[in-house]
This record gives C-alpha cells, structure tokens and sequence, in this order.
C-alpha cells in the first residue's frame, strides 16, 4: 500500500559535480518546449470552460426569465464547449506526448552515461537495479517535470482566470472566494505537517513491515528449503494486517487533505447560492449579491467550483512529486557514483609489452595479482595506464574476448556464435562447433538449431565460453581470454586448449590463466607473481 | 479468505458504496438545487411571493447538501481504502500460499529473486488489489446515478434523451475501444519492456566482452529503445484515455443544455422551467464524475492483464500444498539402482546411475560446471522428477523426501526478519542458535548487528556471509537428509573447508550429499563424478 507521503531524498544542488548526471534537470530541459504548449492549451481550457459557463448561464437566466434571448447565443455556448473540450482533449495528448518525449530523451542520456562508465564499474552494479532505473526511473521523473509542474502552474493561473471571470459580474463575490483561500492554505498546511509527523511515526514504527510480501515472494526458493512455508505464511497475514492498521492511520489524516478542498469548494457554493439568494428576494441588501439577473447569479455560482479545481487536480499529483523526486534520485545515484577504485598495482604502471603479430603470450600468477585487470588494460577498458605496447595497438575492432560471461543473443546456437564474427561460412561454422563439442553436447541438444533462451539463461559457464572460443577461431581477430579453462571438465578443457592454440599459430593470443599446460606452451610468459617484479619467460 | 475476513471487507464494501452514493447524490443534488433556488428567488423576487417563499428551508438543505458531499467523499475514500486493504491482506496471503506450491519456485533460477522482475510483479498485485476501489466502485455509482438521471430526464422532458443517448452510445463506444485497442497497447507494452529488461539483463552480464570488442554500446542502445518502444506503446493507450475523456466531459454540459431546450421546445416558461433547470444543473454535476471514465476504463484493463500474468504462476501447480510435517523415522540407507538424472525441465542428462546414500558417510557430487549437480541434488530432495528411492523396506516417494530433506542452496538469501527467524530454528534455545553462528563462524558479525533479535536485510551483508548463515541454518536443521548445494561457494578455502569439516562432524548421523567443482579432501567421503 502506498502511502500519500513518501520522504523523498531532496538533491541537493551544491553537492552536484559538473560532470553529474542531475536527472532533473536535464528532464526540465528536455520538457521546456512541450511544457509551455501544454499550459498555453490547459489555459485555453479554463478560459474557454469559463466562456462557456458564462454564455449558458446567460441562455439559461434569460430563458427562466422570460427574457429575449440573442439569436447568437446558444450556437456560440455550444460552440464554446466543444472548444473548450477540444483544448482539453489537446492538453491531454500534448502532456502525454511531452512526458513520454521527456522519458525517452532522458533514457537516451542515461544510455550514453553508461556507454561512459567503465566495464569494471557496470559489473559492480545490481542488474536488477539498472533494469528498474532504465525502464521506470525517466517515466516517473517525466511524470513530474511535465504533470506535476503544470498542475502547480495551473493552481496559479485557473484561480486567477475564475477570479477575473467572477470579478466582471460582481467584485464582492471575487473577494469571498479570494478570501476563503489563505484559510483553505491554512488548513493545508497544518494538516500536511500532522501528515508528515504521522507518516515518519509510521515509518519508524512499522517501516520495517513495508516490503514483506514483497520479500518473501524474493525468498520464496529459501522459505521453502528451510521448510518454513505455514510458519511464513501466518507472519505474513498477521505483519501485514499490522501495517495496513497503521496505515489507515495515515491515510485518516491524508485524505483530510482531499477533503478540505472539497469542504471550501462546497462551502463556496452553498454560501455564494445563500447570498444570491437573498439578493433576489430583495430580504437583505449585501452589496455585491443584490440586483444581480438570474444569469449572473447563475454564473458566479457555476464559476466558484473552477476556482477550487486546480487546487484539486494539484493535490492528487502528490504521488507524483513524491515518486519522480525519488526516481531523479537514484538514477543520479545510479550514474553518478564514482568510479570503483582497483586495487593499485604498480607494476602494471611500469610495463612495457612487446606484443608479437602472432603466437600465445600468457599471463599468469596468484588470484588477485592482477592478470585479469592486465588484460582489460589491453584492451583499453579499464582506467590505469595502458601498458606501452610497442607498435600495436589494439582497438575494439580487433578484439575478440573469451570468458565464461561472453554474450549470448537470444536466437540459435549457430546465431550465438557467428554473432559480431562478420560473414562466416556454415561449414566451417559447423566444423568448429563441433571441434569444440558444442554439436555432441547432452545439455544443449539440437545441435547448431539448439534454441537459446534469453540471455542465454539455458546455457552453463562452460558452454558460454566454448561458445566464445568458436567465435573468437571464425572471427579472425586478436583474442583476449581470460581464464578459458578454469571450471571445466578436463575433456573440454582439453578442447578448448587445443582451439586456443591452433589459434595462436596465426594471430595474436593473450590469456590470463593459472593453467600449467595452457601457460606451458606460451611463447612468451607474464609472471605477476611478485608484485614487483615480471619475469618475461620467451 | 476467513470467514471473519471476508464479513468483514463486505461489510467495509457496503459502506463504501454507500458512501460514494450518497458523495454523489450531494453533489448531484447541491449544483441542482442551488440553481432550483437561484430560479425561484429570481421570479419570485418579482413579486409580492417574496415575502411568503420558504428560503430558509432550502438553504438548509443546500448546506446540507454541501457538508454531506465532503463529508461522504471522506467515508468514501476511507472506507473504500479500508475494504481494499483488507482484500489486499487475504488475497496476498492466499497468493504467497499459492505461490510457495507454484513448480517454478523449485526450479533453477527464482526469477522473482531478480528486483526488477519482482517490481513488475509487484505492479500487477497492486493492479489487481485496487482494481475494486479504483474501476469497480465509481463504475457502480456511476451507473446508478445516470439510470436516475435519465429517468429524471424522461419525465421532464423526455426530447432530451435523443442526444444524451447518442452521446451515451458515443461514450460507450469509445470505452469499449479503450478497453479492446488499450488492451492491446498495454500488452505490447509489457511485452516490449520485459524484451528490453532481458535484453539489458544479459549486456550487463557481459559488460566486460562487450566493451572489450566494442559492442557495448549497440547492445545497450538496442535494450533501451525497447524500453523507449514500450513508452510509445504507453502513449497509445493515453491517446486513446484522451478521445474517452474528451467526449466524457462534453457529456454532462451537452446533457444539461439538452434538458432545457427540450423543456423550452416543450412550451414550458417561467416556473415551470425550473424543475428542469434542476435536472440540467444535476446533469452538469454528474458530468463531473464521468471525467474519471478513462480511468475506470484503464484501471479495469490492467487488472486483466495483471490477472492473467499472475495466473501463469499458478499453472500446473498441484492442488495439495506439500506436507512439511517431520517424519522422526530417519531412514538408514537411501537408494536408486538405476537413478535417470533430469534437467530442471524434464530432459534426461546421461546415462542413469547408481546411488547409495548411508548415515554418516559424506557423498560427494564433483562436476564442472553445467554437469547437473544441482539438478541431482533437487532430484534426491525431491523438488524435481518424481522418483521414488528405496529406505529400507519402505519406498520413499518424491514428495516424501521433500519432507525429510534439508536443502542447502547455493544461492540462499536472507528473508528481512530477525536473525532468529532468519535460522528458521523454530523455538531453539539461543544458545543453541549462538553455537550454530559460531560454528560458521557468523557469531561476531551478528553481535556486531545487534544479537538475535536484530532486524537484518540482504544488502548488509556480503555474499560469503550469507552463505555462512545459510550454513548456519543447515546446523540447525534436524532433517535426516541433508544436501548442501556448493556449501563453499563465496568463502576462502581454507574458512570454506574448516566450516565444512565441523558442520559434517556436527551432522554425523545424516544422510549428507554434498556437490562441488572442486574436489577436496575430505575424509570418509565418496566422491560421484558427473559427466554431462
């Protein structure tokens, strides 16, 4: 259950960097042009609602009259409500097409931030949550800097258009309703600070208590392993139960909030139709509410609820506030968090490769010496100073790595490997994967037809890698592995050494590995093992 | 739903209906009678009945009128509120009792584990708890307050229903396209995000090889212009709220103007006027509540495609939820002449093997990775295939073992709850509990957190210490079947092994299987190489 008050991070912008992402305001500027179209539309709206409410008040008071009406009259009354629902229907669509112009421009932003963030940073981060920030973070933040930001406009300007249209019949009855509103802002704020008090007293209370059905769906595989399903289950029913009371608590006051705009709109009303009243019964002489026609009565008593309706409109975009201040939150956070500091190694500072144009260069050492990071100096991934390479120098282009996380598209086994491998040949597709016993595997049967799942989510480390490996033999470029052999069965690994070297007789192979045989056959060796120290074995 | 539980949310719906009748009927009736009021003052002003008209009478009423419509839409939204919380508690219940006997949950790869997948599941149990208060309610109210109307407007002035039934059919029409056309906009929606989140899913997997070949970019440009595709999917469905809305709100002033110009067309004049002066001012306050149509529209579309995705859980899920009563007798030996291992969706992996499992003696699984390990062990659990293993003289069924097993998985994860309830150790002594964390070597951390009863959540701890509470709970289990999924993962070795070697020592007297990619040496234990 969401509550109508979220404590949102406030961005604070001293704190922002230059180089930060501030989500919010980039989705301003994004939303600049369509938000001014939208409000010119939304004003057109009121005004346009008021003429109508105006010219039928008129027909009306004049018809129970038994007053001539204008031949004119009705056409344009008619005429000005379907302009007026003509202006709405045209508001409608230019919010809804400026937020989602506003959400798509500010995920392309995103995007190219994170074409900016390094690999080493991007795998620290949750996936699940760059999923969630990508796909519903600029919706939200749109739904703010559009909706929200022309609501509290609009609270502004209709009032002020209902006033004018008010002050034109009689003055007085501006100045009632002008005055209703400091009281009506009154009670807001006093009923928004006990909404505030009551939901941190919630939040402290019963916070804990908010996500637990959501969790123990997330821990269902756990809950059920443990045995724990009915114990789980008769917590839950009572911890929720436990916070929708407290809830309720909450929401007695929030939706005070609702009704005290309800209350003024009606009180307006009801005071406004009592004066008029007497006014027409000539009981008592108010100034401003005597000698009125019947259609200027009508009128006013037609204009008094436009005045509350912005202010309605403005109260139910709370949510919104809340939601897209949250969400400009942590996508900021999300991009902006600095990079993760590697672990020094200084040696890597002071290398110089001398790469060959072909053969097997292996580095090698302890876990955590730093051949993995070496490898993504090569290729020009990692911050840190690229080690002097001689007269190569390689580029994304002619790279092709190897690791147990290659990507696999969604599609067939022979799609997986001939994947950014440019043009290749089926039959030597269908050699290779068999060399590398892709085609005799139990697990992925089907042979080079096999269907791959999203995110290849079928396929083991194992068969990722062998998967890279074929790629990397059709592909024809300098390839990058890292740890090719590590976790698998010594029949495949066999398979892969033997690809990886037959590769190396005619381009350049770098791995990183702990594996004696692969090591053993290198033509030149890169030892870390000493962090000082690199012993160049040729 | 408990019989108490659902009285009571009938009870809750009652009022709320009656509330937002009556939130309805004041409005209808405040906007109709002020402007009754202004008429007949106005005329009678003209004339010595001025002095003779019962204004106090129907200014009462007005300020009636005036606080009952705050004061019922306050019931409305309160009780409203309270109804759909209380649905919300008994269907949430009754859907994490379904889920738990849902088959996917015992499969590989939870995928509500994953944030996002759970957020878009969360969505939909939103959509469904508050389809009621949101598309059901003001849809009913709605109703009743048009079939008055138009009664009303039948009798004063029965020319009148010719436009207001054709903008009804308009209204009608353009809500019955919404509903069908948004259906489909909305469908293409979620399919194009879930694409976009799969796709996006696996490039941050393969963040490294993608940068390094330079493929990064495209794949992840591609991911997020699904996302951008769905938006615009989304904006076709507000396009369509817009057309609804537009006609919505003609509809109450277009109605009103209608009533008095029959009523004029009729010959009426003067105070006979008035009385439809009333309807067409109810007409416009009724306008008021149509505004919401599209919403209701939107509201009931959602709740259906929710209902559908949350139904997909639910198939083949058998109709008994698992017994998980403890059955005291252990069984000495476990055995399987000729075990055919599966894969978690059914295929068979190798040939079949042979499987003697005795107290006391520690069987190894060793594979590399993708060998089934983890499937063979949910096999002898029980939570796939439906073998049946000999104990003894007796057979123990699938289910049966699920009953008797303690399943260690590797990727076990810490519920929000109190350490205690996280042990899942029921009422044990806490210094039993104690003993446990400091044989997995948890003890000072948890003292560090704040003891047994602290509040603890996945993201405070790291991997390796979650894993070492799962260990924990495995000390703690007193199942005589005990399968520890790579019990060392996300631990150093030498931690890993000397954990290892006191939770064994500690569970002498059970059936222990055991699967890893590294062989160790551990003394006593019988190792079964996987071959995929």
């Amino acid at each position: 259950m969401k509550t109508p008050v979220v404590p949102a991070p406030v961005p604070d912008p001293a704190a922002a960097s230059p180089g930060a992402f501030q989500a919010l305001a980039s989705a301003s500027q994004l939303a600049k042009r369509g938000l001014r179209r939208l409000l010119c539309l939304q004003i057109a709206r009121s005004a346009l609602r008021l003429g109508f409410a105006a010219t039928a008040a008129m027909a009306v008071g004049r018809l129970v009259m038994a007053e001539p009406i204008a031949s004119w009259l009705v056409p344009v009354t008619i005429a000005l409500l379907l302009a007026a629902c003509i202006a709405g229907f045209a508001a409608d669509r230019a919010q809804a097409s400026t937020e989602t112009a506003v959400s798509i421009g500010l995920r392309e932003r995103a995007g190219k931030r994170l074409d900016e963030t390094p690999a080493r940073r991007l795998q620290s981060l949750s996936v699940g949550g760059v999923i969630m920030s990508m796909q519903r973070h600029p919706e939200a933040i749109a739904g703010l800097v559009v909706g929200h930001r022309a609501a509290s406009t609009m609270m502004a300007a209709g009032p002020l258009l209902a006033v004018a249209a008010l002050f034109l019949v009689s003055w007085q009855a501006a100045l009632l309703v002008i005055c209703l509103t400091p009281v009506m802002i009154l009670f807001f704020a006093l009923i928004g600070r006990a909404i505030r008090r009551r939901a941190d007293a919630q939040e402290r209370a019963y916070g804990r208590l908010a996500g637990q059905f959501a969790d123990r769906i997330r821990t269902l595989p756990t809950i059920l392993a443990n045995h724990a399903t009915s114990g789980e289950e008769a917590k839950l029913a009572r911890r929720l139960e436990a916070y929708a009371d407290n809830t309720m608590g909450v929401l007695r006051i929030a939706f005070a909030n609702a009704g005290i705009i309800d209350f003024f709109a009606s009180l307006s009303i009801a005071i406004l139709a009592v004066l008029l009243g007497l006014g027409h019964l000539k009981l008592a002489m108010v100034p401003g509410f005597s000698n009125l026609e019947l259609w200027q009565s009508l009128f006013i008593l037609m204009i008094a609820p436009e005045y509350f309706a912005p202010f309605r409109r403005f109260s139910e975009q709370y949510h919104a506030k809340a939601e897209g201040l949250a969400a400009a939150g942590a996508l900021d956070r999300l991009l902006d968090t600095e990079e993760v500091v590697a672990k020094p190694l200084p040696v890597l500072d002071v290398l110089s490769l001398e790469l060959p144009a072909h053969g097997l260069v292996a580095i090698t050492g302890p876990s955590g010496s730093g051949k993995s990071t070496l490898l993504r100096r090569l290729a020009g991934i990692e911050a840190g100073g690229i080690p002097a390479l001689g007269s190569r120098r390689l580029t994304a282009e002619d790279i092709a790595w190897v690791s147990t996380d290659a990507y696999v598209p969604e599609g067939t086994l022979a799609g997986a490997i001939s994947w950014n491998a440019g043009a290749v040949d089926p039959n030597r597709l269908q050699h290779v994967a068999r060399a590398i016993g892709l085609l005799d595997d139990a697990l992925l049967p089907g042979g080079l037809a096999a269907r791959l799942d999203k995110g290849g989510a079928n396929l083991s480390g194992g068969q990722r890698l062998r998967i890279a490996v074929a790629r990397a033999q059709l592909c024809g470029r300098t390839v990058l592995a890292d740890e090719p052999t590590a976790k698998l069965d010594p029949g495949t690994a066999g398979a892969v050494r033997r690809m990886l070297l037959e590769i190396s007789t005619r381009r350049l192979l770098v791995v990183a590995t702990h594996d004696r045989s692969l090591s053993g056959a290198a033509d030149i060796t890169f030892d870390l093992t000493h962090g000082d120290t690199v012993e160049v074995a040729a | 739903m408990s019989a108490a539980i659902r009285s009571s949310s009938r009870t809750s719906w009652r009022l709320a209906a009656g509330f937002a009748f009556a939130a309805l009927g004041c409005a209808i009736l405040l906007g109709g009678v002020s402007a009754w009021l202004l008429g007949s003052v106005a005329i009678a002003g003209l004339s010595a009945a001025a002095f003779t008209f019962n204004f106090h009478m129907a200014a009462a009423f007005i300020r009636l009128f005036a606080v009952g419509r705050t004061a019922a839409r306050y019931g409305e939204r309160l009780t409203g509120h309270k109804a759909a919380l209380t649905d919300q508690i008994a269907r949430r219940v009754e859907l994490f009792a379904a889920m738990a006997a849902a088959p996917a949950v015992l499969r590989t790869g939870w995928q509500l584990g994953d944030d996002a997948r759970l957020a878009d599941y969360l969505d939909d149990v939103e959509d469904l708890d508050y389809a009621r208060l949101r598309a059901g309610l003001p849809a009913l109210t709605l109703a009743c307050g048009l079939a008055i109307l138009i009664a009303a407007s039948a009798v004063l002035a029965p020319l009148s229903l010719l436009p207001i039934t054709l903008l009804l059919l308009a209204i009608l029409f353009a809500g019955n396209r919404v509903a069908k056309a948004g259906a489909m906009a909305w469908e293409r929606t979620r399919s194009l995000r879930r694409g976009g989140a799969s796709r996006l899913g696996a490039a941050m997997a393969s963040a490294v090889p993608l940068k390094a070949e330079g493929a990064w970019s495209r794949e992840c440009a591609e991911a997020l212009a699904a996302f951008s595709r769905a938006d615009g999917a989304l904006l076709g469905l507000r396009q369509l709220q817009a057309v609804l809305d537009m006609i919505g709100t003609t509809f109450g002033p277009v109605a009103g103007i209608s009533v008095m110009a029959a009523a004029w067309h009729a010959g009426r004049q003067g105070t006979e006027l008035l009385p439809p002066m009333l309807l067409a001012f109810s007409w416009i306050a009724l306008g008021e509540a149509m505004n919401g149509a599209s919403r209701i529209a939107v509201a009931m579309l959602r709740r259906n495609a929710a209902r559908n995705e949350i139904g997909h859980w639910m198939q083949a899920a058998p109709a008994g939820r698992p017994s998980s009563a403890l059955d005291e007798t252990l069984p000495r030996l476990l055995r399987h002449g000729a075990l055919q291992r599966r894969a978690p969706d059914g295929r068979a992996i190798g040939t079949p093997i042979s499987l003697l499992l005795a107290p006391g003696q520690t069987t190894m699984l060793v594979g590399a990775s993708g060998s089934g390990k983890t499937s063979l062990l949910k096999q002898i659990a029980g939570w796939i295939g439906d073998d049946a293993f000999a104990a003894g003289d007796r057979i123990l069924s699938a289910s049966e073992r699920r009953a008797q097993a303690t399943l260690v998985l590797h990727d076990a994860v810490i519920i929000e709850d109190t350490v205690r309830a996280n042990l899942f150790a029921g009422d044990a002594p806490d210094a039993a509990l104690w003993r446990a964390l400091e044989a997995v070597e948890m003890d000072g951390r948890i003292h560090e957190a704040g003891g047994l009863d602290a509040w603890i959540r996945q993201d405070r701890f790291s991997l390796g210490e979650a894993q070492r509470i799962n260990l924990a709970r495995a000390w703690l289990s007193s199942r005589p079947l005990m399968l520890l999924d790579e019990p060392t993962e996300h631990l150093d070795y030498e931690q890993g092994q000397r954990i290892l070697e006191r939770l064994l020592a500690h569970l002498g007297d059970r059936i222990v299987v055991i699967s890893t990619h590294r062989a160790s040496s551990l003394r006593d234990a019988r190792t079964i190489e996987l071959q995929p």
